[in-house]
């Protein structure tokens, strides 16, 4: 059976190499690419992911027919770098030439042609037909290392105290605020951060890397190859509050610092982690074990969020899904056929769980961007899932959601919905069953016999909805029905329309 | 630059290092995507599927995307048509599904994908092939025309009788658009009017039989290509502005045979309000008009007829006689340079050259020109997504451009303080805004 693909969830390692080069101010990329590929990767994605107008340091060889028809890429290549070089752009810059799917495709391999061009050009073969960006990543780092770091690093000494960050690149979900902790995190356990590469790095520093007594990387999905190369300890970032600990502990210990670690620690219950034990210790935690959560992440993030939620919290993890998929896991034709049979209250993704939920029609669901592909802005740095900061972010922002799950079954009074004439706002229609405009369901006298299998109707669609909703839709789901079965003049509410009302809530 | 170096470019122009248009292909899947009952598949590698996908999921529709899995293994044994096939089986299980667009992309094109080896039909659905490699269409409106062109080539109606007093307008416009021209042609006694591309495969079938075709962009060359082998008159222009509009509804009368004194009176009847509305909301400033949708040129005949001076124009769409008229009546009317398949640095030497008040432009040029403090929007988003046509496209489209050229000021302030490190100059200009 051949393989389909439904919503991609993971892009190529061609523009893993993109995202990953350019980055570092002192590099400029020629990509071996149609149009599509470098407007795709240079300014249309990177717009949404970033929000970065267009990666400035990037110019394609732009193949068309003619190349794709036999003369190959070597002198469109050669053109775009004469160019470059006329109009001054690429001077005291590392020139770097990358291949795509496009350019493997017709075989170019510009190994040798590089050797014509401004002295030191490399060549990137980008494995983009068989790649995806994570391993992607992983491979031009090691690549970048081996290219422009190892032998530059051989009379670099260790200085003890300081500490590297491997990742991010761009199109990294959340990088700013995670980055911003982890340096925090590192200070606060005594270490002083050195090189943040690629992101806050040039290549001219990258053998600097070597000065690190400890490296951190940021990701499991890439930066440990590069990590075991450097030949010092190395840690993952955490998510979670024992694995955030655990990090600071281990941190501590590797640098010798482990009384500033346990006094870090200390402090941070006090303040940052305070949030976190008091909204445990009020209502909303009483919340937590009834909250069901599916994950569709990064294995970072997944595994992160798994631990925070599940094992601290006592949430109830529905479905989890990593992206790479690891070889056992649910692809997105199960997570879509999972959503649509039952979604959960909460579910952390990317836009592709998002359609699904819309196709559900899963209104009482609470959608949380956690993953690319999908278009948000994570600029700010107070949005973190990493670290202390991290617990405090996602706990309160699943709180609030429950808030406005809450605020959006309080009765209103229909009157307001009929002078504006147009209904309730989408907000508030999400709230209550959105497919009447109120007075259809508000205001009814009573109620109406149910016949018991109805009812046994009426049971079976209130259960499949996520627990906090339940209360108010019930109450909902009962009047929608009862206003119907009025409507057709009937004195009891039957079980043929307790299913033919009730049907789309019981996908 | 030394004499060895010199590029092939002409003389005074720069290099053209940077083509400006969204991956061509995209064109197509925002059209395709759109449909009710059309689920799309894909056949490319997994790069630009994501990148697609990506953006067909910000600007097309909520819809799952299937595609053929093309990887080196599956190229390299030559099971491109077996994944397709196997992608369109689970297409065709899709609840409603009733069109399947498989959109063959520069790997796909690259390997061969032949047209015989997919099923025409799958149960309920039609397949239809639509060929997109970006390395060959070079810009994504043209894009737009390949895929209706496949799918009005395989869906239109034929076997009807010709619904002789419909028009079919064709072009992606804002939804209110076709409302307002739809209401003043059936006062010149229009009997109905299909816009494509929209949301119904029943508009695709009718339009077959549609009296006569009036394209609103410069870019549809395979779909007239079609209909003029379907014996089907074409309508020149478009209404856009008070002697755009004018014309064009004299054009669709004497095309549709319709009573020409009734033509004449709804045609002037409009002409006097879209006078009305230039006397009332007159332009000044100096604009340069440089998307890469393919419109460019009919905003800025609009921009210069309310009062605007537009020196710079530029598109990623080829010359075509079709964007000839426009470009004469500019000509005449002080455009300097009318620039087709252009790039970044084409863009950046006409903001050294003209110093405009404001921008229109891709997002790497209206972001170029907000560095310098210059207003500036992005095309696509900004224009391509309000009323044009007509004298009430024209007033929102002008009033929105004023009220732009009137935050001039906290474009300054802006540059002002991200340029300068001097925070009490930031501040100072802060106060002054």
């Amino acid at each position: 059976m051949p393989k389909i693909i439904r919503d991609l969830p993971d892009t190529s390692s061609y523009w893993a190499a993109i995202w990953t080069l350019c980055p570092l101010p002192d590099v400029h990329v020629i990509c071996d690419a149609p149009i599509g590929c470098f407007n795709l990767v240079a300014t249309a994605i990177p717009d949404y992911t970033d929000a970065i107008p267009h990666i400035e340091n990037v110019t394609p060889s732009v193949i068309r027919e003619a190349e794709v028809g036999g003369s190959g890429t070597g002198a469109a290549v050669e053109r775009t770098y004469k160019d470059l070089a006329d109009t001054g752009v690429i001077d005291g810059k590392h020139l770097i030439v990358v291949s795509t799917a496009e350019s493997e495709m017709i075989g170019s391999d510009l190994s040798d042609l590089v050797t014509k061009l401004a002295p030191g050009t490399t060549f990137f073969h980008s494995e983009s037909l068989s790649d995806d960006e994570w391993h992607g990543r992983d491979r031009v780092l090691q690549w970048l290392w081996d290219n422009y770091g190892a032998a530059q690093a051989a009379d670099v000494a260790v200085e003890p105290g300081l500490v590297n960050i491997i990742g991010p690149t761009y199109g990294c979900f959340n990088a700013p605020a995670d980055l911003h902790e982890i340096k925090r995190l590192i200070e606060g356990a005594g270490g002083r951060v050195n090189l943040v590469f690629p992101f806050e790095s040039t290549l001219a520093d990258m053998s600097q890397l070597a000065k690190a007594q400890v490296n951190v990387v940021l990701y499991q999905e890439f930066g440990h190859t590069l990590a075991d190369s450097l030949g010092q300890p190395w840690l993952h970032a955490p998510i979670g509050i024992r694995a955030t600990t655990e990090f600071i502990r281990q941190l501590g210990a590797h640098l010798g610092t482990q009384q500033q670690a346990a006094a870090f620690i200390r402090q941070e219950k006090r303040t940052t982690l305070q949030a976190v034990w008091d909204l445990w210790k009020g209502p909303q935690g009483d919340w937590f074990s009834t909250i069901t959560v599916g994950l569709v992440a990064t294995q970072t993030y997944v595994d992160g969020l798994t631990d925070y939620l599940s094992r601290e919290l006592g949430m109830q993890i529905a479905f989890s899904a990593t992206r790479p998929r690891r070889p056992d896991g649910l692809d997105n034709e199960g997570v879509r056929s999972t959503i649509h049979q039952r979604a959960p209250s909460f579910v952390f993704g990317s836009i592709n769980e998002k359609i699904y939920l819309s196709e559900a029609n899963a209104r009482q669901t609470n959608f949380i961007p956690a993953a690319f592909p999908g278009p948000v802005v994570r600029r700010a740095v107070g949005t973190p899932f990493m670290g202390y900061h991290g617990t405090v972010y996602i706990v309160q922002e699943i709180v609030n959601r429950l808030y406005d799950t809450l605020y959006n079954f309080l009765p209103l009074d229909s009157a307001y919905a009929r002078q504006t004439n147009g209904g309730p706002p989408p907000a508030a229609a999400s709230g209550n069953d959105g497919s009447t405009s109120g007075d259809a369901t508000n205001g009814n006298p009573g109620n109406l016999p149910w016949q018991a299998d109805a009812k046994a109707v009426l049971d079976a669609a209130v259960e499949q909805l996520p627990f906090l909703a339940r209360i108010s839709a019930s109450r909902e789901l009962q009047m929608r029905v009862e206003a119907q079965a009025r409507a057709r003049g009937l004195r009891e509410v039957t079980t043929d329309l307790a299913a033919e009302i009730l049907s789309p809530e019981r996908k | 630059m030394t004499e060895v170096n010199s590029t092939p470019a002409a003389p005074g122009k720069p290099c053209q290092l940077h083509p400006q248009s969204m991956c061509p292909a995209f064109g197509s899947l925002r059209i395709l995507t759109r449909i009710e009952g059309a689920h799309p598949v894909m056949a490319t590698d997994t790069g630009c599927l994501y990148g697609l996908t990506f953006v067909t999921h910000f600007y097309g529709a909520r819809k799952s995307i299937l595609a053929a899995h093309l990887g080196t293994e599956e190229l390299m044994a030559g099971e491109i048509v077996e994944s397709t096939r196997a992608a369109i089986e689970v297409a065709a299980k899709e609840p409603g599904c009733q069109l399947i667009p498989v959109v063959s992309l520069c790997v796909a094109e690259t390997a061969g994908l032949p047209e015989e080896m997919l099923p025409k039909r799958v149960n309920d659905a039609e397949v239809v092939l639509v060929r997109v490699p970006a390395y060959a269409i070079h810009s994504h409106p043209e894009a737009k025309d390949v895929a209706l062109a496949a799918l009005l080539n395989r869906l239109g109606d034929r076997e009807g009788a010709r619904d002789k007093k419909s028009l079919v307008l064709l072009g992606e416009v804002f939804p209110a658009d076709p409302l307002a021209i739809d209401a003043l042609l059936r006062q010149m006694g229009v009997e109905a009017t299909i816009t494509l591309p929209g949301r119904s495969i029943d508009d695709l079938r009718r339009a077959g039989r549609a009296g006569a075709l009036a394209p609103q962009h410069p870019f549809y060359r395979e779909t007239m290509a079609l209909y003029r082998a379907w014996d089907t008159p074409i309508v020149g222009g478009a209404p856009v502005g008070v002697s755009g509009s004018y014309a064009w509804l004299k054009a669709v009368g004497s095309l549709l045979d319709l009573d020409p004194a009734l033509v004449t009176q709804v045609a002037e009847a409009e002409r006097e309000q879209a006078q009305a509305i230039l006397a009332a909301q007159p332009l000044s400033g100096r604009v340069l008009v440089t998307g890469y949708e393919g419109t460019e040129i009919a905003y800025a005949r609009l921009l210069v007829e309310a009062g605007a001076e537009v020196p710079y124009v530029s598109t990623s769409i080829a010359s075509d006689p079709l964007t000839l008229p426009d470009e004469l009546w500019l000509r005449g009317r002080g455009t300097r340079e009318i620039v087709y398949r252009k790039s970044l640095e084409d863009d950046m030497a006409a903001l050294d050259k003209y110093q405009p008040d404001l921008v229109l432009g891709t997002t790497p040029f209206a972001a170029a020109a907000k560095e310098r403090g210059i207003p500036a929007m992005y095309f696509t988003n900004q224009l391509a997504s309000r009323p044009f046509f007509l004298s009430t496209g024209m007033a929102a489209t002008l009033g929105f451009i004023k009220q732009t050229l009137d935050r001039t000021a906290s474009y300054q302030w802006m540059q002002d303080f991200f340029e300068s490190d001097d925070t009490d100059q930031a501040v100072e200009a802060s106060a002054h805004a």
